[in-house]
């Protein structure tokens, strides 16, 4: 079952077209994750996420800075190329100015008809943050009518919210079996099922996640979990460099296994569900964004996504986290210096890597080894 | 009983380097060019050491490789990263000289390690994506100049007024050296200019894991007394360098070779 995911990843343009074909619904394309997927879903409009595809590129270079992250290039690119044609329309919610770019330029030259910006508010931790939002919220529906040709109920906004709280709620109960002693999922695995949702509907996402959710229970992996790593930081859906490490321990004296993450493609994403107690759904969904561990571009003035992140590393018994970052990503690498010092005043060794399009293998295969000695010197291995 | 036979192969990007050691006693090394054919270089070192050593190569009882090519190593036991090897040979070569940072200048990686006080790694920098501040660097910068690389060290500590290069990058000190030329600057202030930008760049490496104690600097580029005096001058310290600063990787390798036997046994 679990293989589904990574078919549903690698060929993700190909389940949108037959979800298409066998629907007739329209498809929006989403840039960052604060984009409220309930609403959509309460439109019946399938929305997806634009994520790039790890190949060097020669399209974007016109239209984007240069010292921008390699991932709002990767992004762009894929628009530019014309692989989401079948998008009926594109939208983002404010992060950063970098995937803000990216989505403006798509708009430019690659408009599918509809384009949506959604100013997610910044300061997420003031009071008028809730309000403010539930406003924008009913002009994105606004835009969506137009879209659609439908008018949309609170129940249909209901229904919105259960699609997504059960795709989040079966991917925390996964992330439950990660906490063994040797899980019984990889982190491979696992990154290809959390980025399966943003490809997938997330009703058929759930149905097959909650099979797989069964078949955990009694999964044995026939491998050495090694030391247990976290990895925190950027857009990460770099799935080479997570079976690089975790096949480490083939060849050298060291391995690993990545046991959890603090990444957008990740636990940011689907960690918080909606409160269905909340009477208004609109509030719900509001409070729910606003409230939801921040993305760096958000947590500020408190840096509230430290105590998620500890938690996390505890709750995982993690031995060493890998703090991976976009290249030229300016959020996140503000946040670095204190996320390090924060982890290593609560004794959790931390390494720093920066990611680009494609992996620079052999470096980033030496210096994980050695990070992984280092959390083996207790052995007295060496 | 006759002491335990190991081998530490380092197959660096530029240089291969095999040590034999008998008990914790190095009886010999041997370093080659990495040719192409990395395993085949990586043998015939190996004899070599062995030849030298005066040790049948049948009776080496565990081999570790590390190094950029350690898997390719077709006939060690084990693989491991060069940082903990380095940190390891300088744990067993100068365990009483007060170290706790480590700078190791490769062929094309360039370390700075950080130890605590049972001289185990406590933390490590390496260079990004880059060849600034390697032995490339020098190498590449030495043809650029016309110098043997082995003069370089002894030439810069003629120089009087070092020139400044701004760029570390290695495609970009090359036009910068190439205008230097042109400007008519002596070769000596520019290969000083060139050690000082080099020890600026460790600088800034060093300075993320922080310097501490004495500072053993080794890898290829520290048999240049001219790099040694740059490092010193920008750092504020002594650096302790070992005679052979080449085989300091390959001797903790086959320290932790010696290891891994009597925790076996």
């Amino acid at each position: 079952m679990i293989e589904q995911f990574k078919q549903w990843y690698d060929k993700r343009h190909v389940y949108a077209r037959e979800w298409k074909e066998r629907n007739g619904g329209k498809i929006v394309g989403f840039f960052c994750t604060y984009a409220p997927e309930e609403i959509f879903y309460a439109f019946d409009v399938l929305p997806v996420r634009v994520l790039g595809s790890h190949e060097p590129q020669d399209v974007t270079e016109p239209h984007i800075f240069g010292m921008f992250c390699p991932f709002c290039r990767d992004v762009l690119a894929q628009g530019l190329k014309g692989r989401y044609d079948y998008l009926d329309g594109i939208m983002i919610a404010q992060s950063c100015l970098h995937l803000r770019q990216a989505f403006t330029s798509w708009e430019i030259h690659k408009n599918p008809g509809w384009s949506y910006f959604l100013p997610m508010p910044n300061h997420v931790q003031s009071k008028r943050a809730i309000p403010f939002l539930k406003e924008e919220y009913k002009l994105l529906i606004e835009k969506l009518e137009e879209l659609t040709g439908k008018k949309i109920t609170d129940d249909d906004l209901r229904r919105g919210i259960k699609i997504m709280n059960r795709a989040r709620q079966v991917m925390k109960d996964i992330y439950e079996f990660r906490k063994r002693e040797a899980p019984p999922i990889t982190g491979a695995e696992s990154m290809y099922m959390t980025c399966a949702q943003f490809f997938t509907h997330a009703t058929e996402f759930a149905e097959v996640a909650e099979k797989v959710l069964v078949e955990l229970e009694t999964r044995k992996l026939d491998r050495d979990p090694g030391k247990r790593i976290m990895l925190v930081g950027s857009e990460n859906d770099d799935i080479e460099y997570i079976n690089m490490i975790e096949h480490l321990g083939e060849q050298e004296s060291v391995g690993c296994t990545l046991v959890v993450e603090d990444h957008c493609t990740t636990t940011r994403y689907f960690w918080d569900l909606v409160d269905e107690s909340i009477d208004d759904p609109l509030d719900a969904i509001a409070t729910r964004y606003v409230n939801r561990t921040a993305c760096p571009t958000k947590d500020w003035p408190q840096r509230t996504r430290l105590k998620r992140i500890l938690e996390l590393a505890k709750d995982f018994n993690v031995d060493g986290a890998i703090i991976v970052q976009q290249k030229f990503c300016d959020p996140h690498e503000t946040d670095i210096p204190f996320i390090r010092k924060f982890l290593e005043e609560n004794d959790i060794p931390t390494y720093f890597l920066e990611f680009d399009v494609t992996v620079p293998a052999g470096p980033f295969a030496i210096r994980t080894e050695a990070f992984l000695e280092q959390l083996g010197m207790e052995d007295d291995l060496f | 009983m006759a002491q335990i036979i190991t081998a530490g192969v380092d197959l660096g990007s530029t240089y291969a380097k095999v040590v034999v050691m008998k008990g914790t006693e190095v009886v010999g090394y041997a370093i080659s060019p990495t040719g192409a054919d990395h395993d085949e270089t990586a043998k015939k070192t190996l004899k070599r050491a062995c030849r030298i050593g005066k040790v049948n190569p049948e009776r080496i009882e565990y081999m570790v490789s590390t190094g950029y090519g350690r898997r390719v190593v077709s006939f060690s036991d084990e693989s491991i990263s060069e940082i903990s090897a380095n940190a390891t040979g300088v744990e067993h070569i100068a365990r009483t000289q007060n170290i706790r940072t480590i700078i190791d200048i490769g062929g094309q990686d360039t370390k700075v390690i950080a130890l605590d006080d049972d001289l185990k790694m406590t933390k490590f920098a390496m260079n990004d994506k880059c060849a600034a501040g390697t032995g490339r660097f020098l190498e590449i910068l030495a043809r650029v100049l016309k110098v043997d690389l082995d003069d370089m060290g002894e030439l810069s500590l003629s120089s009087k007024k070092p020139v400044d290069i701004t760029s570390t990058c290695l495609v970009f000190a090359k036009s910068e050296v190439a205008t230097l030329i042109f400007k008519g600057e002596k070769k000596e202030d520019i290969i000083a200019g060139i050690h000082k930008a080099v020890a600026r760049r460790l600088l800034g490496m060093a300075k993320k894991v922080g310097i501490r104690d004495n500072v053993f600097f080794d890898g290829g580029p520290a048999r240049n007394i001219g790099m040694i005096a740059a490092l010193e001058a920008e750092l504020g310290r002594k650096m302790i360098v070992p005679p052979m600063p080449q085989i300091v990787t390959a001797t903790g390798a086959a320290i932790i070779a010696r290891k891994r036997l009597l925790k076996g046994q």
